[in-house]
Parts: structure tokens; C-alpha cells; sequence
């Protein structure tokens, strides 16, 4: 008991989340999500091409159709342009930052002693630009979960060993106490 | 009596009875109506090979049953603190229950387990995938000495109590005891919305049976839709509205009863123990740390009759992985008083939460529910009035509408509050129901804070607090509180060393 202090804490002195510099996503991971979002579209495109060669009333709306799909484009890119620039994420003593958000500039925190379970995660096009996707759950429920990607892939390789090494740390400092 | 559960041991053996009862039943509810179909199209020559064949069924049920029971056992295995089931008659199944994940051990009795006099045994746990174990017929000496097993193998490896003899057959006296009086005031003012989906959920396949039925006896034509459109046209539509309002409160109330008879808490060591039910009695065993949130709720007429309703969130499982969901069970306490709501409070969060500050959110809070609940409705009212003639007599629904959707929104605008103290977060809500929802800041799994660019001028931001047990969300609030907030939250969660559960 005689390290036990209880001093009045100052709010405004308690560390700032808000003000942590926050380290961006991999500058190639804007390909990958380039190559998703080419992906869909050609997707879309197809399925366009197949209904306009088989209804041949849809021919009168070509122009219409043509010009939609051009703005769903350029409307994608720029959506997610935006967000990709939001992206980031920062490692605290002890805890995880993610800014992200499309519209909304959202940040998820989540303190080191509640993560439930660390993941690592490599798709295909993300193998190739050799980056990774960090996935953090917690009992938080599906929003309570961090899904950080654009990760480079030895950084998210470390990062992972870190946050298990911590957590193994934390399991054991509460097995002694009981 | 065999209270030692370390050789492998079956359940009651009159268990097959109930066995087989659960699975007739549920193939008689599978097959009701093309039962009551074709029974009415057979000869009556032909009934007595109706007969044989369900006679067969029914011996085929018994003998699953039967193999069933010989091949479901348990038993605890002390070395590795383990909770062992073994099932399947084809497929073996070995489950096996590491006895500190154990969240919940609920003793059931359901109607027929009652007349032949055994219990069930339902163990919750905070598994990885959440898996549970039910036992389904045991004498009542076993179910109890098998929880007190269950649960106090627990505590006794985590921290040395005091010893456990005592416990054993001490006659606890409850603190919080449920009249029926006081059920049937919950019974009237409360849980409208799931009596009125039963009602609906009841009626609309009864209408859709006995149209089918009426169907494979060529006799339908057009009768159930004709019979109801007598019955609208006979009683007018306010009288109709009385008796459909009358039948949901006498369900409530039934419910209500049937759900909550001889409703009582007792304390049990360091838990909670609730019993409740009239046909068939649940009792559920709670260890105060593990509830999540704790929530408290009153409408007008409640307040009145001086009564709350409570419920106590737990996580039924809480780890989760690779995205699993966690569901969270929910524990209801039907009317209590003030004062025993404070005493609950107590038990459970070892303090009551005292008036402390209040945060506000902004009038732009106002803004999307005005429009999408009432401006956009009302457009769309509007662009059908102006276009089809039948419309045009019902424009007084659209100003009641109108009258009673803005005064609405604006009473969820002046009850949506956050209260912060030190060892609190309580949020306030609702329209009707007034909600005050309890949770202690080292409860919460993750924080997230967002703003919409176009109110960054404005300093108008919100912010969710995930728990184990859902979302606690406050709307519009003075975001550089908001951060200052959450700094004061994360470092109460991460200097601390109190778990979650």
C-alpha cells in the first residue's frame, strides 16, 4: 500500500489523443484500392453491356446510361480519394488510434489491456505491393473492432508481435494478482 | 446423494420422456397443417394406417430418445478444471468447458419437466464461439450441488474465500420481491411493442392456415377475406381499435405474468440469484462484476404508480474472434421501486450514482430527425395528394402526423443527456420510455469519436463507447468536451488494472 497515491488529476494535463501525430497508410495502397474500385466498375460495366445488347428498349437511354456510370466513377474516386487521405493510424503506449471515414471523420480508440485477439491479414493485390491489413477485435462487438489496412508489411508483421507480446504481458500481470 | 461429478454420469433416465416429448413436439409443429390437410382428405378406412404410422413414429422417437440418453454424459474433470459432455448417437460430440469461462448456470423447469418433477440445466459461457450446454433432465438436489460445483470450483481457484459449506443449504432471504399486484401494473404500462408483434405474429400465420386449409378443402372461396371484411364493416374502425388495444393489454398482462411470476432476488454469496416464472421456473445465478450495462427505465403512467423497470446487460460470450458477434443476454427486472432500485444499483455497481454534471447536446440534434421523419413524409404525402384524387380526404392524418412528430423529436432532443462522474457514465433517453442507462468507464471495450466536416466550425461532434453489451451513443454534443472526454476515459481505463468481467 505505500505506493498508492491519489492525487486530483488535471484533465486538460492527461495526454491528448486528438493531437497524436497519426502515420498515413502506404502510399501504394491507394493503387490496391484503385484496382478495387477498377474492379467494380468493370463489374458493373459488364452487367450494363450484357442488358443493353438483350434489351433492346434500354438503346433510347444509352446516352443517360453512359454519362451515369461516368459520374459513379469520377463520384467513386473522389470519395474515396478523400477518405484515403483521412486514413491513419498511431501506436500508443497503451493504446490504438485509427482515423478513417468517408463523410465523417471518425476515430476508434482502443486501449491495449481490452483487445480480445490480433490478426494479420494479406489479400491478393496487397501481397503484391507487399502491404497488410492489422486486425484488431475486442469484445466491442463488429464497430468495436479495428480493421487497419495499407500497412506495410513488415511494420504490420512487428506490429502484430508487439501487440501479442503486450497482450501475453497483460495476462500475466493479472494471473499474479489473483 | 452424489454430489461428486468426476466419473462420467447420465442424466435422469424418466429424462427420455422429456426427450422425446421436446422432439414429437417440435415434429408436430413442423407438420401441423399439411397434417390437418391431408388427415382431412383420407378415407376413414384409410385412418387406421394414419394411426399405425404415427404410432411408428412415435416409437421411433422413443428409441432416439432412448440411444440419446444412453450416450449423453458429463462429468467435471478436476485436474484440468474442465466441465466434460460427451453426446451423439452417430456423431460423437466431446464438449469440453473450461470451468473460469463459465458465465452463467441457469436451473429451468419448464411445464412437463414439472409434473414429472426433474430439472434442466443451461450453462452459459464466454467461449470463443460461445458454445452452451444444456442438460435437459436431472434430479434437483444433482442441479443444484452440480452449480454450486460449477460456480464454486471458480472462486475458490481465483480467491480464497471464506468456506463453502456454508452456502450449501442456507435459505437466502430475497431483497427484492416482484407482487402481483405490482406485475399487473407492469403487465398495463409496459412492453407494448413486443405484445403487439406477437399479436400479429400470431394472427397473421392463423389467417394464413386457415386459408390453407379452407383451400385443400375446396371450400374457399373467398370466405376468410369476405369474413374479415364483414367483421371491419360490422364494428366500425374506433371500436375495432378499442378491442385490439384491449387484447394486447390482456397479452402484456398474461406475459407478463407468465414471464415474471413469484419474481425474486436473493443475494447468494457474491452473486445475484433470480428465479422467476409460473409454468416454468428460471432460475438464473449473477455474479455482479460481469454485468455490463445497467439500465433503469420509467414512462409516465410508471412514474405514477411509482415503479421502474430494470435490466441487467451481460456478455454471454465475450471474446470475441475473427469477427464473431458476441451476444449479449439480457436480465430483466420487472417493476421495482425506487428504493429497491437503489438497493440493486448498489449491489451491482457498489455505489449509487450521484447528480453530477450533465452534458447537452446541440439544437442541430434537431436537424436530421426533422427531416427525415417529418419534412420528407410529408413531401411525399404531399406529391401523392396533389397527383391521386383518393388521397385527398386523408390530409388530416398528415397534419396529425405533423402535430405529433415534432413534439416528439424535440422531447428526445431535451431527454438525450450524458452524465459523467468519476466512477459513472450515465446516458439519458427516450420519448416515452425514459431510459437511464449505468455503465462504469472501465466496462468500455473501444471509444469512437466522429464529426461531419460541416460541423467543424461549430465544434458539434459525437462520440460511441462500445461495450460488451452494445453501444452507449451520445449525439451532438461540445466536441472539445467530447475529446476531453474520452482523454479522461482512456486514462481511467488504462491506468487501471480492474477487468472487464
Amino acid at each position: 500500500m505505500q505506493d498508492f497515491t491519489n492525487e486530483t488529476i488535471d484533465i486538460n494535463l492527461l495526454p491528448k489523443y486528438e493531437l497524436v501525430t497519426l502515420s498515413k497508410p502506404h502510399p501504394n495502397y491507394w493503387k490496391i484500392i484503385v484496382i478495387n474500385i477498377l474492379i467494380f466498375l468493370l463489374f458493373i460495366g459488364a452487367v450494363l453491356t450484357v442488358m443493353l445488347f438483350n434489351i433492346p428498349e434500354l438503346k433510347t437511354y444509352l446516352y443517360i446510361i453512359i454519362a451515369g456510370y461516368a459520374v459513379l466513377a469520377i463520384f467513386l474516386f473522389f470519395i474515396f480519394k478523400a477518405s484515403f487521405k483521412r486514413r491513419g493510424f498511431a501506436m500508443r503506449e497503451k493504446d490504438l488510434i485509427y482515423k478513417s471515414g468517408i463523410i465523417a471523420e471518425t476515430t476508434t480508440i482502443v486501449p491495449l489491456n481490452r483487445i480480445q485477439h490480433v490478426a494479420l491479414n494479406e489479400g491478393i493485390f496487397s501481397r503484391i505491393f507487399k502491404l497488410g491489413k492489422i486486425q484488431i477485435y475486442t469484445a466491442g462487438g463488429q464497430s468495436g473492432h479495428l480493421m487497419i489496412a495499407g500497412v506495410e508489411i513488415e511494420t504490420a508483421k512487428s506490429m502484430k508481435e508487439l501487440l501479442l507480446k503486450k497482450l501475453g504481458e497483460m495476462d500475466n500481470l493479472t494471473e499474479n494478482q489473483s | 446423494m452424489n454430489t461428486e461429478f468426476s466419473k462420467p454420469q447420465r442424466q435422469s433416465a424418466i429424462g427420455i420422456i422429456i426427450m422425446a416429448a421436446n422432439t414429437m413436439f417440435q415434429l408436430i409443429k413442423a407438420l401441423i397443417v399439411p397434417l390437418i390437410i391431408s388427415l382431412s382428405k383420407v378415407n376413414k378406412g384409410d385412418l387406421f394406417y394414419f394411426f399405425l404410422a404415427f404410432l411408428a413414429l412415435l416409437i421411433l422417437v422413443i428409441i432416439f430418445a432412448y440411444l440419446n440418453y444412453r450416450r449423453f454424459t458429463f462429468h467435471l474433470n478436476e485436474e484440468k478444471q474442465e466441465f466434460v459432455v460427451n453426446k451423439g448417437i452417430f456423431s460423437r460430440t466431446q464438449l469440453t468447458i473450461q470451468l473460469e469461462k463459465i458465465q452463467q448456470v441457469n436451473i429451468n423447469q419448464n411445464l412437463l419437466q414439472k409434473i414429472i418433477g426433474i430439472y434442466g440445466l443451461k450453462i452459459d459461457t464466454a467461449g470463443s464461439d460461445g458454445q452452451e450446454v444444456s442438460i435437459q433432465a436431472i434430479d434437483e438436489n444433482i442441479a443444484h450441488s452440480l452449480r454450486e460445483h460449477l460456480l464454486d470450483r471458480k472462486d475458490n481457484h481465483h480467491q480464497n474465500e471464506e468456506t463453502i459449506s456454508n452456502i450449501e443449504n442456507t435459505t437466502t432471504i430475497p431483497f427484492l420481491k416482484v407482487s402481483p399486484l405490482t406485475l399487473f401494473k407492469v403487465g398495463l404500462t409496459s412492453n407494448y411493442g413486443s405484445s403487439i408483434a406477437l399479436l400479429i405474429a400470431f394472427i397473421y400465420p392463423l389467417f394464413h392456415n386457415v386459408k390453407e386449409i379452407l383451400n385443400a378443402l375446396k371450400m374457399d372461396e373467398g370466405q376468410v377475406e369476405h369474413a374479415v371484411e364483414n367483421i371491419f364493416t360490422f364494428f366500425s374502425l374506433t371500436i375495432l381499435l378499442g378491442i385490439i388495444l384491449a387484447i394486447i393489454l390482456v397479452i402484456n398482462v398474461v406475459r407478463t405474468f407468465v414471464k415474471y411470476f413469484d419474481f425474486h432476488i436473493s443475494k447468494h454469496k457474491h452473486s445475484l440469484l433470480i428465479s422467476a416464472g409460473l409454468f416454468a421456473k428460471k432460475n438464473t445465478l449473477l455474479s455482479p462484476d460481469k454485468v455490463q450495462t445497467t439500465t433503469y427505465s420509467q414512462n409516465y403512467f410508471q412514474k405514477k404508480m411509482n415503479l421502474l423497470n430494470m435490466n441487467l446487460k451481460q456478455a454471454a460470450s465475450g471474446h470475441a474472434t475473427n469477427g464473431k458477434e458476441i451476444h449479449s443476454t439480457n436480465l430483466e427486472i420487472p417493476g421495482c421501486s425506487i428504493a429497491e432500485k437503489d438497493e440493486l444499483l448498489m449491489m451491482i455497481l457498489g455505489k449509487n450514482p450521484p447528480k453530477t454534471a450533465i452534458f447537452k447536446p446541440n439544437f442541430r440534434f434537431l436537424n436530421l430527425p426533422i427531416f427525415f421523419r417529418v419534412i420528407l413524409p410529408i413531401a411525399i404525402f404531399f406529391i401523392f395528394w396533389t397527383n391521386t384524387p383518393e388521397m385527398k380526404s386523408f390530409y388530416p392524418l398528415a397534419i396529425v402526423y405533423f402535430l405529433l412528430a415534432i413534439p416528439m423529436i424535440y422531447i428526445s432532443y431535451r431527454r438525450h443527456r450524458l452524465m459523467v462522474d468519476q466512477d459513472f457514465i450515465i446516458k439519458k433517453s427516450g420519448i416515452w420510455d425514459i431510459k437511464h442507462e449505468i455503465m462504469l468507464p472501465h466496462k468500455i471495450q473501444a471509444i469512437t469519436t466522429f464529426q461531419y466536416p460541416w460541423h467543424k466550425n461549430v465544434d458539434v461532434g459525437h462520440v460511441n463507447l462500445h461495450t460488451a453489451a452494445g453501444i452507449i451513443h451520445f449525439k451532438y454534443g461540445n466536441y472539445t468536451e467530447i475529446k476531453q472526454l474520452v482523454n479522461y476515459w482512456l486514462y481511467q481505463i488504462e491506468s487501471g488494472s480492474k477487468e472487464w468481467m
